[in-house]
């Protein structure tokens, strides 16, 4: 991306006001409750157990802990995640995993 | 939620997965766009999770890919239960011509009856409704309907005033209603009507018949009253002599009434007994202990047990122990006459018809001994005195 499109997509988003999920490909998260989350703009997984779940970001990963987590539908951009969600943590590109 | 639609329609399964590459072959799974889902991890590099049965054959270049293997563990959905009856389809084949020839069968006429005919044979009837195409063995379906049935039946049957045609499941009933053809009355031979007894004619009424008799004729018995041959002796025909004819008659009675009458009267007072039944043996139950009644009258009622109608060898019996009073009544003589002679003229009555009349009677002689009063009497009557007689033609010699 190239420096004058970015400035075109952070022009634009100020003038529309528009949410930035869907102009940089940052990660959505919704989570219900402790027990559903559903992630939007992933990259892929990375480590899967039922304690620990790392997916990969745009500019990192995001690794989620609880119990008995289970994935319970996956697309290329989308996830739902659902068991006990305990910990969300975000790590940024560079950083440990 | 991403479950695909209509799961059980298209048959899905539950997948184990086992390999160091786990995640990137869930990867390789979202990338590709199969739908899955459920994806449980089970251990360090083992994970379940369902996906349709029509995409588990693209899994193979995924898993060679990633280096993971998979076990199936579940199959769930039509497409399994499909294949699963088509091993027992001599089975199913079984249910469905069971229900086939049930059908078969409860599609066809199995019993016709015919029910009101009197006079006319079942057998005709039958014959008329097989013309119609009503026979064991017809199909339902191919039957008229019933109106018509009906409509045609009553015309072919003569004799039948209404043919009803009602089909109850496989049975088909035909009522018949018989028109109603007057009654030919009896055929009686030709015969004369004779006098039962000596008499002195007081009416005579010939409906069919010469009279050969008139009122106030002294008539003696077995003597033609009204003739049944018509005609003189050269153009005779004999006919059905009819008519009534009354006649005065006398009747002897010898009549004896005692003076006194014993009469028994019940009291009122009575004693229960109850007896157990079993078989020919009953084994008093209630009521022991004398009677001291002098005289008794027992009424006994057995009740045994029933079974839809059938007794039982064993039941109750009750016994009804009834005092009775005897008393003795005296009657006058006089009194005694008139009870004797109302019972003999209800001798008369029953012997001779009702429309019996007394015209007279007559005491010839009565006395009066051991406490009993003896008389004869001569009972004057108006009764009918006609009786017939087939006239039984004379062959000659």
């Amino acid at each position: 991306m190239s420096r004058i499109s970015r400035n075109l997509q952070k022009w634009t988003q100020d003038i529309l006001d528009l949410p930035q999920d869907l102009l940089f490909d940052l990660p959505r998260l919704t989570l219900i409750g402790n027990h559903e989350l559903h992630i939007e703009n992933h990259r892929g997984v990375i480590q899967f157990t039922s304690e620990k779940l790392v997916l990969s970001l745009n500019d990192g990963a995001l690794e989620i802990s609880g119990s008995g987590l289970s994935i319970r539908a996956i697309q290329s951009t989308e996830v739902t995640v659902a068991g006990k969600v305990q910990h969300i943590q975000y790590i940024e590109r560079g950083g440990k995993p | 939620m991403n479950i695909p639609t209509m799961i059980y329609i298209r048959g899905y399964l539950k997948v184990r997965v086992r390999g160091e590459q786990l995640p990137s072959f869930i990867n390789a799974l979202s990338e590709a766009a199969t739908p899955v889902w459920e994806i449980k991890p089970t251990g360090e590099q083992s994970a379940e999770f369902k996906l349709l049965l029509s995409d588990f054959k693209g899994l193979r270049p995924l898993l060679k890919k990633t280096g993971c293997r998979t076990t199936i563990l579940e199959r769930h959905g039509l497409p399994f239960r499909t294949s699963h009856l088509w091993k027992r389809k001599i089975f199913a084949a079984g249910m469905v011509i069971f229900f086939f020839t049930l059908m078969l069968l409860s599609s066809m006429v199995w019993n016709i009856e015919v029910e009101g005919n009197e006079k006319i044979a079942s057998e005709d009837v039958l014959e008329a409704a097989h013309k119609e195409g009503v026979y064991t063995y017809q199909w339902i379906f191919r039957l008229k309907s019933l109106d018509r049935l009906s409509a045609d039946l009553t015309a072919q049957i003569p004799g039948t005033s209404w043919v009803g045609v009602e089909r109850k499941g496989t049975s088909i009933t035909i009522q018949v209603v018989e028109a109603s053809v007057p009654k030919k009355p009896v055929l009686q031979s030709p015969r004369h009507l004779v006098s039962t007894a000596d008499a002195v004619i007081t009416s005579i009424y010939a409906e069919k018949g010469v009279p050969k008799v008139q009122v106030n004729t002294r008539v003696k018995k077995g003597e033609v009253l009204i003739s049944g041959i018509l005609g003189d002796e050269e153009n005779q025909r004999s006919v059905v002599a009819k008519g009534e004819v009354k006649g005065l008659v006398w009747h002897e009675y010898q009549i004896e009434v005692p003076l006194t009458k014993k009469k028994n009267v019940l009291t009122g007072e009575y004693k229960s007994k109850s007896y157990l039944v079993l078989g020919n043996r009953a084994v008093q139950l209630w009521g022991y202990g004398d009677v001291d009644y002098e005289v008794t009258k027992t009424l006994s009622l057995y009740d045994p047990l029933t079974w839809r109608t059938k007794p039982l060898p064993f039941g109750w019996m009750s016994e009804k122990v009834m005092e009775v009073q005897q008393t003795t009544e005296t009657i006058t003589e006089d009194e005694a006459k008139r009870q004797g002679l109302e019972s003999a003229f209800r001798d008369i009555l029953a012997k001779y018809g009702a429309e019996t009349r007394l015209v007279g009677q007559k005491i010839l002689h009565d006395k009066k001994e051991n406490g009993k009063v003896y008389m004869k009497v001569l009972f004057e009557v108006e009764e009918s005195i006609s009786k017939e007689l087939p006239i039984v033609y004379n062959q000659g010699e």
